[in-house]
């Protein structure tokens, strides 16, 4: 009997011990794990090479992102029913306006997520933003970004490595101040 | 009674290695040559729709779901990629939170192992408990229980 009782006495406090590890185990990897919501701007893109994409504008004309190196690219991925990328459009229009000034202005191009030309034409002869609007079959380009949803911004610098990516709409100044750094960072 | 321990022990043997036997067979056998619709089906069901809560891109009519499928179907049609190069393309795109089904590799390997470890750790803690207690139970007559009983029976004469 008295042995049974020093036997208990010596095997808990292990299992309550291996126990206690494993609790806190987890809750250090609870504590320090990254947040992995959806709307998070991370992605395994940044500071890779961007993605191949080869395709057409509204107007027909053949678009190759690789002829691009040299200039900083902007993609904004967009719907003309989405009620974000409506809001966030003044707010490009106008930075595509401040980046004309600029010594080497970025180029903005807004890929079609899930639209046709016609609302895309529509939408932008109402609102403005003379620049070209490229076509995405499928939502080929989309995957290849891993874009889950619009309105998401882009930016790929002039040796064609991925910068940045804005999930969701654009505030005020937000791109110009986001270019900016990059630009000190990665040379303009 | 020797014996019928030993017979008992063969059954159980027995039994424990024909359900390992049919559990390989039946997950390893081959079912043939998979279509390229198998295939897209496949891919789909362990990919996640990234804007949905807990759906996949194979249930999935979202617009993000469909456009992944296309790109599914699309690289299946080329036929650079194994399924597994495909699932990766679209994880190296929009990261972990694509897989449903969790990696084998890193920490994500310890939702594999830990149910097995936690598994063999009871079975054994179990196992070793009983086995304790059937010494114990056949070892724990002290002299004082002896006595106690021998006063009683005398005190029943």
């Amino acid at each position: 009997m008295n042995q049974t009782s020093y036997s208990h006495k010596k095997v808990a406090p292990i299992i309550a011990s291996v126990v206690g590890a494993l609790m806190v185990a987890f809750l250090w990897v609870l504590v320090t794990a990254e947040p992995n919501t959806a709307d998070d701007a991370d992605s395994p893109l940044l500071g890779q090479p961007a993605p191949s994409v080869i395709s057409t504008t509204v107007d027909d004309a053949e678009f190759v992102l690789a002829n691009r190196k040299g200039s900083w690219v902007i993609f904004n991925f967009f719907n003309s029913t989405c009620v974000p990328c409506i809001a966030e459009h003044p707010e490009l229009v106008a930075f595509s306006k401040r980046e004309l000034q600029a010594t080497n202005p970025a180029e903005i191009y807004t890929v079609i997520n899930d639209d046709n030309d016609a609302s895309v034409r529509a939408f932008f002869s109402k609102n403005g933003g003379d620049w070209q609007k490229v076509r995405d079959t499928d939502g080929a380009i989309s995957v290849s970004f891993g874009v889950a949803k619009v309105p998401e911004t882009w930016v790929i610098d002039p040796n064609g490595y991925v910068r940045l990516r804005i999930a969701g709409m654009l505030t005020p100044g937000l791109l110009d101040d986001q270019l900016a750094q990059l630009k000190t960072q990665f040379g303009s | 009674m020797k014996t019928k321990s030993v017979q008992n022990k063969w059954s159980w043997l027995l039994l424990v290695l024909s359900a390992v036997a049919l559990l390989a067979f039946g997950s390893l056998r081959d079912s043939g040559p998979r279509t390229q619709a198998d295939r897209i089906d496949a891919i789909t069901k362990v990919l996640a729709c990234p804007t949905c809560s807990g759906e996949s891109v194979y249930v999935s009519r979202a617009s993000g779901a469909e456009s992944i499928r296309a790109e599914v179907a699309r690289q299946i049609a080329d036929g650079q990629r194994s399924d597994d190069e495909i699932i990766a393309y679209i994880e190296a795109r929009f990261g972990s939170r694509v897989l449903l089904v969790p990696r084998s590799t890193g920490l994500d390997s310890l939702i594999w192992v830990l149910p097995v470890f936690v598994l063999v750790c009871a079975v054994g803690t179990l196992g070793f408990a009983f086995r304790r207690w059937k010494v114990v139970g056949s070892d724990s007559i002290s002299d004082e229980d002896t006595q106690l009983v021998e006063r009683a029976l005398r005190e029943d004469r």
